[in-house]
């Protein structure tokens, strides 16, 4: 087959079609990226919502995924220590690793990171203070502005310059569930508040719904090709939430998301991604009219790869599957390389398959170890090669 | 596997006045419903029944039914929860009397996320099973340095440490808090255990932890047969 254009790659695999080889999309925090930029002698590495795809892009993505979601700030923004930083959610944000430590210690601490090794720890942005703990909270609180021109205007840039050849994608994680628990209400709120006060969890729920349905239309009219929607339902050995919870407080909502997008572009593609192991609602997410789920952590409960793909290969595009948790991080080359070609044996046969590790290169992965899954997956990943012939 | 089922103590009418019931503590424990565990511990206690018999032939089958559950995977972390605190308002009510009979914990566990990683639903869960299993639990939070898992393991000459890690650029300090607990000369004097999603048994084996759960109810086991096994005495 003649060779594909990126664009023409990922659009023809959404639609289980035939294409010459199996589509990529790496993902990376700073720290990884700034390490590969070294080598391919990148100056600009901003991720989030400054975010540059020339280094994804050489690295072999046929695609640009661009956040705007809660997520786009919080885990790229720099945060000085003992600072909260609130985001336009009003929700507060510390910095991790913090505890006890000096000014000099943290800037110590920061450095420890090996660049052929594993990172020994990297701070990390988290939640500190979430802005909804009562009704009177949801009463008062004002939620943000949809029509953002700040957020809108880079999604018409990166359509602009790249959208002839490239695959744009817009990514509203973390969208419902995840964003009310994780951010707006808190963890354990949220889960108490499910049966102590289901009024409010429904209320901001809604809430979210509106913005992001909003939101998400005015990414469409940029002209974005997909709307990715990011909502961690699971976790590694099974779901948070029981699937008839799911299916009471996020498919409806969904459903409701999904119809105005598809109003608003008939042709557009959707994802709806969860972390974890969130298999018992995988039926659910194709009748919502998904084109593409993942990315299928396959170190707790989603091990089982042959069965995903059986179950549901035919009705929805797979992206996925390769193992961050512990080959990536601590493996050798050869058995990274191994894993790569596991992983293209059990999703890529038959088409419908988008090559990527289950969620963002991390700091702690060794320069060797990336390359190693990136020459792999150029090996492996080639239709009417092995082992895809 | 089959459904897991309410396990009755045996001989329970025994041990209670003649028109006593724990039915509706088990229910109530079972379902979370929060007031009605407080209450109906509040009256047993009234009604002169041990602390001790309470809390086993009271709260403990409503909880152990839904913690097999949930390692089941048959209820999930919100039901666990309010079921959670049910039991821990009821216990709440019965630990001074417990206290007050000299009845020891089952062992002294210190637990935390390791520093650098703030995530604490994992160690939550962990935490209220073990309290509900019987340990003395001190919950360090979230993003904990090493010194002060061994700082607390002294001052409370502690059985057990946990760490949980939830992070693949997390978890190498629990392998940095194993190895200080050695360089402090501390680490015969208790088991270690981990837990969190990148961690196996494998990694455990590496970082030199005594045990790993795959989940919270493994977690209490595992701490349950660790306690039996010997250890370097607290001085």
């Amino acid at each position: 087959m003649k060779e594909l254009l990126p664009r023409e790659r990922f659009i023809r695999t959404l639609r289980h079609e035939p294409v010459d080889r199996v589509p990529v999309l790496y993902r990376m925090k700073h720290e990884s990226k700034e390490k590969l930029a070294l080598i391919y002698g990148i100056d600009d590495t901003s991720t989030g919502r400054s975010h540059n795809p020339e280094l994804e892009l050489r690295l072999g993505n046929d695609a640009i995924i661009y956040q705007v979601g809660i997520n786009a700030d919080f885990s790229h923004h720099h945060i000085e220590i003992g600072e909260t930083w609130h985001n336009h959610f009003g929700v507060g944000y510390g910095k991790s690793g913090l505890k006890g430590r000096t000014p000099e210690e943290q800037e110590i601490f920061a450095k420890t990171q090996e660049f052929w090794g594993a990172a020994k720890v990297v701070p990390e942005n988290f939640p500190s203070f979430h802005p909804i703990k009562s009704m009177e909270d949801f009463k008062n609180y004002t939620w943000p502005d949809p029509n953002d021109p700040k957020i809108l205007a880079p999604i018409k840039a990166l359509c602009d310059e790249y959208q002839d050849d490239y695959f744009i994608i817009v990514d509203l994680s973390s969208t419902l569930i995840e964003a009310a628990y994780a951010h707006i209400v808190g963890t354990q709120n949220f889960f108490l508040m499910m049966f102590d006060q289901p009024e409010l969890i429904e209320g901001v729920l809604d809430g979210l719904c509106e913005y992001y349905t909003e939101l998400g239309k005015n990414a469409i009219k940029m002209g974005v090709d997909m709307i990715r929607v990011g909502d961690d339902v699971g976790a590694q050995q099974g779901m948070m939430i029981s699937p008839k919870q799911w299916r009471e407080l996020a498919k409806p909502r969904f459903d409701y998301m999904f119809k105005e997008f598809r109003k608003a572009n008939s042709e557009l593609f959707i994802k709806l991604h969860s972390c974890g192991d969130y298999s018992p609602i995988l039926s659910d997410i194709i009748e919502l009219g998904a084109d593409l789920s993942g990315l299928l952590q396959p170190a707790g409960g989603l091990a089982n790869r042959q069965k995903i793909k059986s179950d549901h290969g035919e009705d929805i595009a797979l992206i996925g599957g390769f193992d961050v948790q512990r080959l990536l991080p601590r493996g050798q080359v050869d058995e990274v390389r191994h894993g790569v070609l596991e992983v293209m044996k059990s999703f890529a046969p038959g088409g419908g398959y988008i090559f990527s590790p289950s969620h963002y290169i991390l700091a702690d992965v060794p320069i060797q170890n990336i390359y190693a899954m990136i020459t792999a997956q150029q090996d492996y990943g080639t239709y009417g090669k092995y082992p895809l012939d | 596997m089959s459904e897991p089922e309410l396990e009755i103590p045996e001989n329970w009418e025994s041990r209670v006045p003649g028109d006593w019931e724990w039915q509706s503590l088990w229910t109530a424990v079972e379902e979370g419903d929060n007031d009605y565990s407080g209450e109906r511990v509040q009256q047993a206690i009234d009604a002169d029944i041990d602390a001790r018999v309470i809390l086993d032939d009271g709260l403990f089958p409503g909880f152990n039914l839904q913690g097999n559950r949930f390692s089941e995977q048959l209820i999930f972390i919100p039901e666990m929860l309010i079921t959670a605190r049910a039991m821990k308002t009821g216990l709440a009510l019965i630990r001074p009397l417990l206290a007050a009979a000299a009845e020891k914990p089952l062992g002294t566990f210190v637990i935390g996320t390791v520093l650098g990683d703030m995530h604490d639903i994992g160690q939550s869960i962990v935490t209220i099973m073990l309290e509900n299993a019987g340990f003395n639990v001190i919950n360090l939070g979230t993003d904990v340095h090493p010194d002060k898992f061994i700082e607390t393991a002294i001052a409370e000459k502690a059985d057990l440490i946990g760490f949980s890690a939830l992070l693949s650029t997390t978890v190498y300090y629990q392998k940095v808090t194993i190895d200080e607990f050695k360089n402090s000369g501390h680490r015969d004097k208790v088991h270690i255990l981990i837990g969190g999603a990148p961690t196996s048994q494998e990694w455990a084996d590496e970082c030199g932890a005594d045990g790993w759960g795959k989940d919270a109810m493994a977690a209490v086991i595992l701490a349950r047969d660790l306690m039996s096994e010997s250890r370097v005495a607290w001085s």
